[in-house]
């Protein structure tokens, strides 16, 4: 339900309260103004008859249609005008209607008279149905007031707020330019798009300064590692270094190097999550598969791997060609790094999957954390840990399913593509 | 051999200053866009290390001011920033290689060393050591005379020391040289192990001297 169908509803709801509450007053004034004004009619034409008494000087009783003068044995004390409903037969009608009586003794002349006056009253019914009939049609008028203002409000009124809301659909964290909101004289609506205009400008700035960061401290760590790594090229080549000096500085090498890497895989992470890979290019995966195994041939056979490919089927899928060569080549380094001595790997290409499976030692990690950084098979061991995190940020990218399953030495990784599948 | 190196960073350029020279480069280092421009427009020089990062400026502005002037000069890139957009960039824009940082100096010296060659293209491409010669037009390898057949990764390795001759050059350093990123250290080191006996074999076989020399298990050097 959408603010203003709410709004409408909500005021009608109150609208409907008001008139009923309004509906009962106005009958209650009404029935009061009308009650007063037939007393006061009655009362005036007692005036008229008492004056009638007095100057016909009546000795007998007089019955009307609108009153009755009865003459009383004894003179009596006069008593106060008495007003009471009664039912009276009417004439034309002929029928019981409700009538209002006035009753009163007054002494003419020296004689007393009960004098009684009827006349039809305005119904308590009538009143009702006059206050409803109004009250109906106002309110009628009102609801179809109320939708016409509905629509001017969610048309006009509320422009710049679902201009406001496509902006924000629309806004990326990585583009250049801060969204500019339309200018709008609705207080509400300026202080939203204030505190978005803010908001916006803090996230992108924020997002580019840590971008930056990240890009510069992989850069910043290069450079220093180039330093390290060339003084130690200089230093190998001294003459006259015995074999405990040589292995600290192979030692140190390794460890530079290493360092190089991490900071690498790390600023790769960090691009991935930042989408900077954003072409989009028609692969065929089965091929990508061919020139990474070209790739590792030589791994491969030193290794003494034996390794199949069952090509059921060639999926094409929309990717980065750099993404998706990383992501193969990590899955493979993976799948013969992890391999036994003389193991197999078995690759299966089918239209929407691909599974790859290697022969290696049970896993010692909880394989739910397989995918999360820093997870090694061994802690001592050299490899960063950072292979399959990425593998599973690519796969995040762009929609892909990866599960690992195994039965005894056997490990599978399934990859199933749907979102870049074409 | 005239290098110019173009590197804001002394320390790392000292050091490829001292490991060039004293493989007969005749070294001169600038640190900004700026200087090189004016040592370009003053001498000549057969070779330019060009890092893309530059107090004052894109090293890619400057390697299209230098393609466009002088586009016989061989140029080899050094970045930090690992960006395959780089990399690409700069070899569309005519680079020769492109090298990241951090590496070794045996590498730099053995890329800049091929770079040069292409480019000289005159007669017969010989490279030689003692008794051991190859052809790089051709791929053949003589040991006094006598036709060795070789393996790529042999023949890559074989050039790897003798443009690297009396150099120690550790196991890790040939890795990459060999597979780049591509091999754990772990594998790597007993591949190169591997290689190395053969390669040593296949010369001997043919008669020629022993010239790998086993340091301390750390590495190997290149020495008659």
């Amino acid at each position: 339900m959408n603010l203003v169908t709410r709004f409408t509803i909500l005021f009608i709801l109150v609208s409907l309260m008001v008139f009923l509450v309004g509906g009962v007053i106005t009958f209650q004034v009404m029935k009061r103004e009308i009650d007063a004004e037939q007393q006061r009619f009655l009362l005036e034409r007692l005036n008229r008859i008492v004056h009638m008494i007095d100057r016909r000087d009546i000795k007998d009783d007089m019955i009307r249609e609108k009153f009755q003068i009865r003459i009383l044995d004894r003179i009596s004390e006069e008593s106060e005008v008495a007003f009471s409903d009664t039912l009276v037969m009417h004439n034309t009608l002929e029928r019981l209607e409700p009538h209002l009586k006035l009753d009163v003794i007054r002494t003419i002349n020296n004689r007393s008279y009960a004098i009684t006056i009827y006349d039809v009253i305005v119904e308590t019914d009538d009143i009702n149905d006059v206050v409803i009939e109004s009250l109906v049609k106002t309110f009628l008028i009102l609801l179809v007031a109320f939708a016409g203002l509905g629509l001017v409000v969610s048309f006009y009124q509320l422009r710049p707020f679902r201009q406001t809301l496509q902006i924000i659909r629309s806004f990326t964290i990585s583009g250049k330019d801060p969204p500019v909101f339309p200018k709008t004289s609705i207080r509400e609506f300026r202080k939203l798009n204030a505190f978005l205009d803010e908001m916006t400008m803090k996230v992108q700035k924020d997002y580019h300064a840590l971008k930056e960061f990240s890009e510069n401290a992989s850069h910043e760590l290069q450079t220093p590692l180039a330093i390290i790594q060339s003084k130690l090229d200089v230093l190998i080549q001294e003459e006259g270094l015995n074999e405990k000096q040589l292995k600290l500085i192979e030692s140190a090498q390794l460890t530079a190097r290493r360092l190089s890497s991490l900071s690498s895989s790390l600023s790769l992470l960090t691009k991935i999550e930042n989408h900077e890979f954003s072409k989009k290019e028609k692969i065929d995966f089965t091929t990508v598969v061919y020139q990474v195994l070209d790739e590792f041939s030589e791994l491969l056979s030193l290794k003494g791997i034996h390794y199949t490919v069952e090509n059921v089927s060639s999926p094409t899928i929309e990717v980065d060609p750099v993404l998706i060569q990383i992501m193969i080549t990590n899955l493979l380094n993976n799948a013969i790094k992890h391999n036994l001595e003389k193991g197999s790997i078995h690759i299966k290409i089918d239209r929407k999957s691909a599974t790859i499976s290697n022969t290696g030692k049970a896993l010692e990690t909880d394989p739910n954390e397989l995918f999360e950084r820093f997870r090694k098979s061994n802690q001592s061991d050299t490899s960063l840990g950072l292979g399959l995190a990425i593998v599973k940020k690519i796969c995040d990218l762009y929609g892909f399913k990866i599960k690992y399953s195994n039965k005894s030495e056997q490990h599978t990784l399934s990859l199933v593509f749907n979102g870049g599948q074409q | 051999m005239k290098l110019l190196v173009i590197e804001d960073q002394k320390e790392l350029s000292d050091n490829i200053q001292v490991y060039l020279e004293n493989e007969g480069y005749i070294c001169e280092v600038v640190a900004s866009i700026s200087k090189a421009s004016e040592k370009l427009y003053g001498y000549s020089y057969d070779l330019i290390l060009l890092d893309l990062m530059l107090p004052d400026g894109d090293g890619l502005d400057l390697l299209q001011t230098i393609k466009s002037n002088w586009p016989e000069l061989g140029i080899l890139i050094i970045s930090a920033k690992n960006a395959l957009d780089d990399k690409i960039a700069g070899l569309n824009m005519g680079a020769d290689d492109y090298l990241a940082k951090p590496f070794h100096l045996a590498e730099l010296n053995a890329r800049l060393k091929a770079i040069y060659r292409r480019k000289q293209q005159m007669g017969e491409d010989l490279i030689s050591f003692e008794n051991i010669s190859m052809n790089m037009d051709t791929y053949e390898v003589r040991v006094n005379d006598e036709t060795i057949e070789l393996t790529r990764k042999e023949f890559d390795l074989l050039h790897y020391f003798i443009v690297n001759k009396n150099r120690l050059l550790t196991k890790q350093a040939i890795a990459e040289h060999l597979w780049g990123d591509f091999m754990d250290s772990a594998d790597s080191f007993d591949f190169v192990y591997q290689h190395i006996k053969n390669l040593r074999r296949k010369i001997v076989n043919a008669g020629g001297m022993d010239v790998i020399h086993t340091v301390y298990g750390t590495g190997y050097k290149l020495k008659a």
